[in-house]
């Protein structure tokens, strides 16, 4: 190697090792918000159906919210009865049930769950509140904005705004493996045990999957 | 051979690393797969190949309907994490599903006939795949869906093992910083830029 090829190199390797600390010490809380909810999502139970507050409001001016499947258009229209009721949140789907002449519209945040049933024929809307702890709402950001009910999902500024958050951990924590193991395989010394340890990884990665799909 | 907390740390920060990279970069892009359900490839997952069947059984025998769902899987060769209906059992039915990142069944036993009633689907690749990041045969708003698969426990304990991991890689990291000194001042400014960034999200949505 030439000594320019050799400075290059260096450069190189202080830009990654510099990238890997700075944006791994940005993301690490992000990290640790992802890491700590697993336990809660692999190993908690919570009583869900146990609502903390419960109002009734009459006479609500009802949107039309037609039926059918779910599309932006319904919950634009669901936005404007939650406007009027105070509620807001990322609408989870908008139910009409034609035989009890009734609307169901649940509505999430981190740290509040809200349902409401509107009586279309006594023009009420009944509000059930559910407040969660924080572990819970850590749990419902990691799982924000999630495969279900695709085509309006993100109707929330905030769910639209973690979404962008979520992301960003992952693509910088995909740079961050990918430097880490450049940065690894620089350090001669650790070569041979890193080789080690990454072939038990994949023994046991592939072995997991394995037994799971066999 | 001297003991030096900073080397071991250090070496741990490795070595965690390395050996947790398949299942980061698992969970990773199936953490994009999911996030994103209107990409193409995602859209892809949700691709499933239905298959109905009806097959004549013996009289699920067992104490607890568990014991007896695994009966009926047994006599219908199948495997995986049970699910109950949410409604409960009808009567002379005998009703669950059971679900794994490949495939899955709804069963549905008239007791009656002893006549078991299967809808079996085959999930996309892609989507056993993403799968693989919600495998965990529980949910916490749902305390009766209780894991009784040991390989949905072995994949759970490997969730628990990278989380856990990544927690003490992160905590590694901020030692590994703080001994830096050169990089002291820029390193806890973009430390607390990201409590802050973190913090005040959590705080403006609670």
């Amino acid at each position: 190697m030439t000594r320019v090829e050799s400075m290059r190199s260096k450069g190189f390797y202080t830009w990654t090792r510099d990238l890997h600390l700075y944006l791994g010490l940005f993301i690490s809380p992000f990290i640790l918000l992802f890491a700590a909810s697993v336990f809660f999502l692999n190993h908690a139970k919570v009583a869900a159906d146990v609502a903390t507050s419960e109002e009734t409001v009459q006479n609500v001016e009802i949107p039309d919210v037609g039926d059918g499947p779910q599309s932006m258009e319904r919950v634009a229209a669901a936005k404007k009865l939650l406007d009027r009721l105070h509620v807001t949140g990322e609408i989870g789907f908008v139910q009409y049930q034609r035989k009890e002449r009734r609307l169901v519209i649940p509505v999430s945040k981190p740290g509040l769950e809200t349902r409401i049933t509107v009586d279309l024929d006594a023009r009420s809307a009944s509000i059930s509140r559910r407040t969660t702890g924080f572990w819970e709402a850590l749990a419902y950001l990691h799982k924000m904005p999630g495969p279900h009910n695709a085509g309006i999902r993100g109707n929330w500024i905030g769910t639209r705004a973690w979404q962008w958050f979520a992301d960003g951990t992952i693509y910088l924590m995909l740079f961050i493996t990918v430097s880490g193991l450049y940065l690894w395989f620089s350090l001669r010394a650790e070569r041979r045990i890193g080789v080690m340890l990454l072939a038990a990884g994949a023994v046991s990665f592939i072995g997991a999957l394995g037994a799971i799909l066999r | 051979m001297r003991f030096s907390a900073e080397g071991w740390n250090r070496k741990l920060h490795y070595y965690l690393g390395l050996y947790f990279l398949l299942f980061l970069w698992l969970f990773s892009l199936t953490g994009l797969l999911l996030n994103h359900p209107r990409w193409a490839l995602a859209q892809t997952s949700f691709q499933r190949i239905e298959r109905r069947y009806e097959t004549p059984i013996d009289v699920p025998r067992g104490e607890t309907d568990l014991a007896r769902a695994r009966d009926v899987m047994r006599q219908l060769n199948l495997e995986g994490e049970i699910d109950w209906p949410a409604s409960g059992q009808k009567p002379g039915r005998f009703e669950f599903n059971v679900s794994r990142p490949q495939d899955a069944s709804t069963i549905d036993v008239d007791l009656t006939r002893t006549l078991a009633m299967v809808r079996h689907f085959d999930n996309h690749p892609w989507a056993t795949f993403r799968i693989f990041h919600t495998f965990s045969g529980s949910r916490y708003n749902a305390p009766a869906a209780t894991r009784d698969w040991a390989l949905t426990t072995m994949w759970t304990l490997s969730m628990d093992a990278l989380a856990a991991g990544l927690v003490v890689m992160v905590l590694g990291s901020y030692y590994m910083w703080y001994r830096l000194k050169p990089k002291r001042r820029l390193g806890a400014a973009v430390l607390i830029a990201g409590f802050l960034a973190c913090g005040l999200f959590l705080a403006a949505l609670m």
